[in-house]
């Protein structure tokens, strides 16, 4: 009477994998045409490519885990990318004057924290909603970031930030193994601790979360502490890879993060957001991104292909979700 | 949070957004005598005429339940097809702004495709024809370079230079779109459905509402209305100039939730929409006439935008307590 | 002995703003013994549990829990006290474990991180030997039955082994009928444990089943205990709740001119149920039997075209009807008071108005304006008609009680006129009182000359309301069975499949 349930299972987990199946047939494809593509030089650059968005992503991830994944009503932080730039641009403004980097670190960081504890107060104290709150938050931040370097670009050639660039430690670049660390430790905090578990139980069910008299608004505004905090060393990277401070970096930031982001959550067997999906999100458009460049596609046409690269993706996810 | 007895804080968090209101306007118009003159006032208007328009699509979706981040790109194409229809095809002001009208047009049908169609979120969803949108626009342009039509007909240029027994026309646009969006989301049957399917779908088709139908429409009808604000900034500058309604998005993101927070319910609303896009432009004309540095100006238009969003949402929930 | 207890309330007295809520009530439970709570909605239950759970500070009474009189009582000292509740939703993770969420909140921490492996086999062993089911703890929630998901939410509340009272707030409220045991059993293996258990329930014939003593709210006050309870006293509960007879809770079936009315024929949605054909008459009311899994549910659906029929095709008076969305449905004069109340048949945040006048728009409304005035008549005229409470078009529909909520559903459709009605389980979270008008409403209904499906998992209403029944099992309709004459008994063993339901129809 009933289809075979482990059949129909197995159809569904297909569709489930061809998001990764595509990006695969893709990549396949243009190491095809580029031949130079699989090198590990250019994986290498991939991957350098793609430390700042993977950063951000890590802290969206962990935002969106402790805040459920309805775009509008539940967890987002689309202010990350703005802080990315407040640090470096505090940084590299400082630097410039001659202070010493430890003490331009230290300012940054509070400065970016702030801005996690301010996105906090308003969500959780206030009420309102995330993607109200970071958007304005992105505007606000991004304006004073403007002041402080009034829309100029600083050059950086402070011998830390460019060993980010430049240095290797036995053969792999020194940048790789800090982000490699950074996210490894959010790994553990938000799997490996209980505080991670309350976490993800807060954006999983609000109730569930609330009834087991976990503190939710308390986790919720945790999250976008950390997230400003992944958002501060992302400002490093930014500064390393332009070798300064430059403005306008951050629109494409933050739509780079949104997009890998919320792709990550098609690569996920449960189908929502997670850190590792981000984090895959991110290395696989920057891969895509280097990968058309490097088979000559013109560059006007990396937002189309990103667009339809969500379209396809969320469309078969949303086909997954249906077929259970 | 308990309810404060102290009278003037409850003053303050019930009547907030009116004390800010007329608090920025008391104080521009101490710094500078020239924002109270009547040319300044009907300036504020004028200049918040394209906002408004791009404000009221956006408050038609996310009375949907849904968000709309390609107002910016309808707002685009409206221009491009404007511009490249008297250009290149000869055709005159109306035609022209037809054809504006039909290209904003698809912008609401490939959102209405993805949402409905393919049931993809509708942030994920615009934010999609975001990319591709802008995208096409450079390739279109070769790279983003504007079109410029200098002999534009006169005709369409009076759509944002012209005016109406005295007021300027686009600020009659943007009137004419306030009253009908009033009555269509607020007095209307189509109105109520569109309310009660953004509040609770599930609910809203038993009851036999044909949801899907409504949305494909409020998509389409929301990238028209973005495609008059796209008529009017190409008359404006007499060209069209690819990704510039980009800069619009947040500001009329903004708002539609000041406008919802100022609602007793929290709903999107049309009068809530109105008060506050004219509180962003009467800000960003106030701050003008300080005669800030551009930097400055910028940064503290944010941090104003940040605290009104905060104050409103803070007053409606004052308000339901 | 009687003095001993596991905790008492006596004495409570809370305050609302214009409202009592209680009165000089106490509630006390013995050591090992299954305590029922009930009372119609509003009676206080909720408040009480509050008041226990020491979030409500009453203005009056003591709180006494084992040798301890807390004063006040704090949610952080109840808790200490060994007292836990088992809420009426599941609240649970979708995405989590079955070990995770039962150690949600309490997690155990080792040398490197959580100590997974060990909350696992906790978790297991828990289940197995306290609730009696066997569970992998790695299963996700989201692929649980309803019943093993009460089960983990019990788990968690008692995994701590401190536990010496535990509270059951509707328990059974979203399980079928055999799910129901399984939870029941599992109670019953708590009580022998020593624990007390407070359990509060609409269903009396659960309360009658478990319980050992009753104690019984009405308007904020205790107005008896029972300490002697059989299967017989559910018709003195009843009564001590309502002060009311049970019998009374069914209207009188009148009669009625029949016709052909509404007939689906062949019907199938190609995955749970397949070739179903029935027909209920104008003026007649045909039950839908069937546990879950039976394909009920999925039927309900199908039949109003929220998802959709492989095949089978739809008559009206014998005329052929389209229904492939909700909106054609409607439009052909077919409605739905839907199971899930909260979700599918209230807009919540909207107004009684706005709830009761959402399918007749183009009534009030002249060139697709409002006419506001004709709203509010209508409105109002409704609200008279089915003594909604409060009396306030332009109350909230959110903060209206379940019965008032589904009479504002009805109310809709009422507007409506239509032909078909069909309802989903009509009074699951309805008190008995507002219980006995919707049945009146339901039979008004069919005496007006409507047709009427009721689907519902509770075989006395059944019983009492229908004409007819249909019992489905395992997607077919497996028998179509008269009421009269039919006893409850029959009708159970039928719908479980006990006795062969064919010879049953063969016979009568």
């Amino acid at each position: 009477m009933q289809a075979d349930p482990t059949r129909k299972r197995g159809v569904t987990d297909l569709v489930g994998s061809l998001p990764l199946i595509i990006f695969a047939c893709v990549l396949i494809y243009i190491s095809f045409n580029a031949p130079n593509f699989l090198t590990l030089r250019n994986l290498e650059l991939i991957l350098m490519q793609s430390l700042p968005v993977v950063l951000v992503c890590a802290g969206l991830g962990a935002v969106v885990m402790a805040g459920g994944d309805d775009v509008v009503s539940g967890g987002i932080d689309l202010s990350i990318p703005a802080t990315a730039v407040l640090s470096a641009g505090i940084t590299a403004v400082m630097l410039s004057q001659g202070w010493p980097l430890a003490i331009c670190a230290g300012v940054a960081l509070l400065a970016c924290l702030s801005v996690g504890l301010l996105n906090a107060a308003l969500v959780t104290r206030i009420g309102m909603t995330p993607l109200l709150t970071t958007l304005a938050m992105f505007v606000a931040v991004v304006g004073v970031n403007n002041v402080i370097t009034s829309s100029r670009r600083i050059d950086v050639d402070h011998p830390w930030i460019v060993a980010l660039r430049a240095q290797e430690i036995a053969g792999v670049p020194l940048g790789i193994i800090a982000v490699a660390l950074v996210v490894a430790a959010i790994y553990f905090a938000l799997h490996r601790t209980r505080w991670g578990l309350n976490l993800q139980a807060a954006g999983g069910s609000r109730d569930a979360a609330e009834i087991s008299g976990l503190p939710v608004s308390r986790l919720f505004g945790q999250s976008f502490v950390l997230a400003s905090g992944t958002g501060y060393i992302c400002g490093f990277f930014v500064l390393a890879r332009g070798s300064g401070s430059s403005p306008g970096v951050q629109d494409n930031l933050m739509l780079e993060m949104v997009l890998a982001t919320f792709l990550g959550a098609a690569f996920s067997t449960r189908r929502v957001v997670t850190m590792w999906g981000a984090v895959l999100g991110a290395v696989l458009v920057a891969a895509i991104s280097i990968g058309f460049k490097s088979i000559g596609v013109n560059v006007f046409w990396t937002g189309l292909i990103k667009g339809s690269l969500i379209v396809i993706v969320v469309a078969l996810s949303a086909l997954a979700q249906r077929g259970r | 949070m308990d309810r404060t007895q102290n009278p003037i804080v409850n003053i303050l968090l019930r009547f907030g957004f009116l004390v800010v209101f007329a608090g920025f306007f008391i104080l521009f118009a101490a710094w500078n005598p020239v924002f109270l003159q009547g040319g300044n006032l009907l300036n504020i208007v004028e200049g918040a005429s394209v906002l408004m328009i791009l404000a009221l699509g956006m408050t038609l979706i996310v009375a949907t339940g849904g968000i709309d981040l390609s107002v910016g790109i309808a707002l685009d194409f409206g221009a491009a097809f404007a511009v490249v229809a008297m250009k290149s095809y000869g055709l005159d002001w109306f035609g022209a702004a037809c054809a504006g009208l039909i290209g904003g047009s698809l912008v609401g049908i490939f959102n209405a495709i993805l949402v409905v169609g393919l049931r993809i979120s509708p942030f994920l969803a615009t934010l999609s024809t975001f990319f591709i949108g802008s995208s096409v626009q450079r390739i279109f342009t070769n790279g983003g370079g504007p079109i410029s039509h200098r002999r534009m007909p006169e005709e369409f240029r009076n759509l944002a230079l012209g005016d109406i027994f005295g007021v300027p026309t686009e600020a009659v646009i943007a009137f004419v779109l306030v009253v009908i969006y009033f009555l269509i989301l607020e007095r209307s049957i189509w109105g109520r459905r569109i309310h009660a399917m953004g509040m609770q779908r599930s609910a809203s088709i038993v009851a036999g509402i044909r949801v899907n139908r409504i949305l494909i429409l409020c998509f389409v009808g929301a990238s028209v209305t973005c495609a008059v604000a796209g008529l009017i900034a190409a008359a404006n500058i007499r060209m069209f100039t690819p990704l510039s309604g980009f800069s619009y998005l947040l500001d009329a993101i903004a708002a539609v939730f000041i406008g919802a927070a100022l609602h007793p319910r929290g709903r999107p609303n049309v009068p809530g929409t109105v008060a506050g896009v004219l509180f962003l432009g009467m800000v960003a004309n106030g701050l003008n006439l300080m005669g800030l540095n551009f930097n400055t100006k910028d940064a503290l238009q944010g941090i104003i935008l940040l605290s009104a969003l905060a104050l409103a949402v803070a007053q409606q929930r004052a308000r339901n307590r | 002995m009687s003095d001993l207890s596991a905790f008492s309330l006596q004495g409570i007295t809370k305050e609302f703003p214009g409202v009592r809520a209680l009165e000089d009530a106490s509630l006390k439970v013995r050591p090992g013994e299954v305590h029922g709570l009930v009372g119609e909605n509003g009676a206080g239950k909720s408040t009480v549990i509050k008041v226990l759970a020491g979030i409500y500070r009453p203005e009056a009474g003591n709180i006494t829990i084992g040798t301890q009189t807390l004063s006040p009582a704090t949610p952080e000292s109840v808790h200490a006290a060994g007292v836990r509740f088992i809420h009426q939703e599941l609240h649970l993770v979708p995405h989590f474990t079955i070990t995770e969420s039962v150690f949600l909140g309490q997690e155990r921490v080792g040398r490197f991180g959580l100590d997974t492996a060990g909350m696992r086999a906790d978790a297991e062993a828990f289940l197995r030997d306290m609730l009696g089911v066997t569970l992998p703890g790695n299963r996700l929630i989201r692929d649980l039955g309803t019943a093993e998901r009460k089960l983990v939410q019990i788990a968690r509340a008692l995994i701590d082994g401190a536990a010496k009272v535990v509270v059951f707030d509707e328990p059974t409220a979203p399980l079928a009928s055999d799910e129901v045991d399984t939870v029941m059993r599992a109670i019953r293996r708590l009580k022998e444990q020593g624990i007390a258990i407070l359990y509060v329930s609409h269903y009396l014939s659960e309360i009658t089943d478990i319980c050992d003593r009753v104690t019984v709210f009405r308007q904020g006050k205790t107005v008896g205990v029972f300490d002697d309870i059989t299967d017989a006293s559910g018709s003195d509960l009843v009564y001590a709740m309502v002060g009311r007879d049970i019998a009374d809770m069914f209207p009188k079936k009148g009669t009625r001119q029949t016709g052909t009315g509404f007939a689906i024929d062949g019907l199938s949605d190609g995955k749970t149920f397949e070739g179903i054909s029935i027909s209920v008459g104008k003026g007649e009311i045909l039950g839908i039997a069937g546990l879950i899994g039976s394909g009920r549910e999925e039927l309900i659906d199908t039949i109003y075209g929220l998802t959709k029929a492989g095949s089978g095709s739809f008559t009206f008076e014998g005329q052929p009807l389209q229904i492939k969305s909700a909106a054609q449905a409607v439009r052909a004069g077919i409605v739905l008071v839907p199971r899930d109340r909260r979700h599918d048949g209230l807009v919540l945040p909207m107004t009684v108005a706005e709830n009761t006048t959402l399918a007749t728009l183009e009534r009030n409304a002249t060139f697709g304006l409002e006419n506001r005035r004709a709203v509010s008549n209508s409105t109002e005229a409704q609200i008279k008609a089915l003594d909604i409470r409060p009396p306030n078009p332009n109350a909230v529909t959110r903060l209206l009680s379940g019965g008032n909520q589904q009479k504002v559903v009805l109310a809709r459709w009422m507007a409506k006129s239509a032909r078909v009605f069909i309802f989903d389980e009509p009074t699951v979270g309805v008190d008995v009182g507002a219980k006995a008008e919707i049945y009146q409403l339901i039979e008004d209904l069919a005496a007006g000359g409507a047709c009427v499906i009721v689907s519902s998992s509770d075989p006395v209403e059944l019983q009492g309301v229908c004409d007819r029944i249909a019992v489905m099992m395992r997607g077919a309709i497996i028998a179509e069975l008269p009421t009269e004459g039919l006893s409850v008994d029959t009708l159970v063993a039928a719908t479980t499949g006990a006795v062969d339901a064919r010879e049953l129809a063969d016979a009568s």
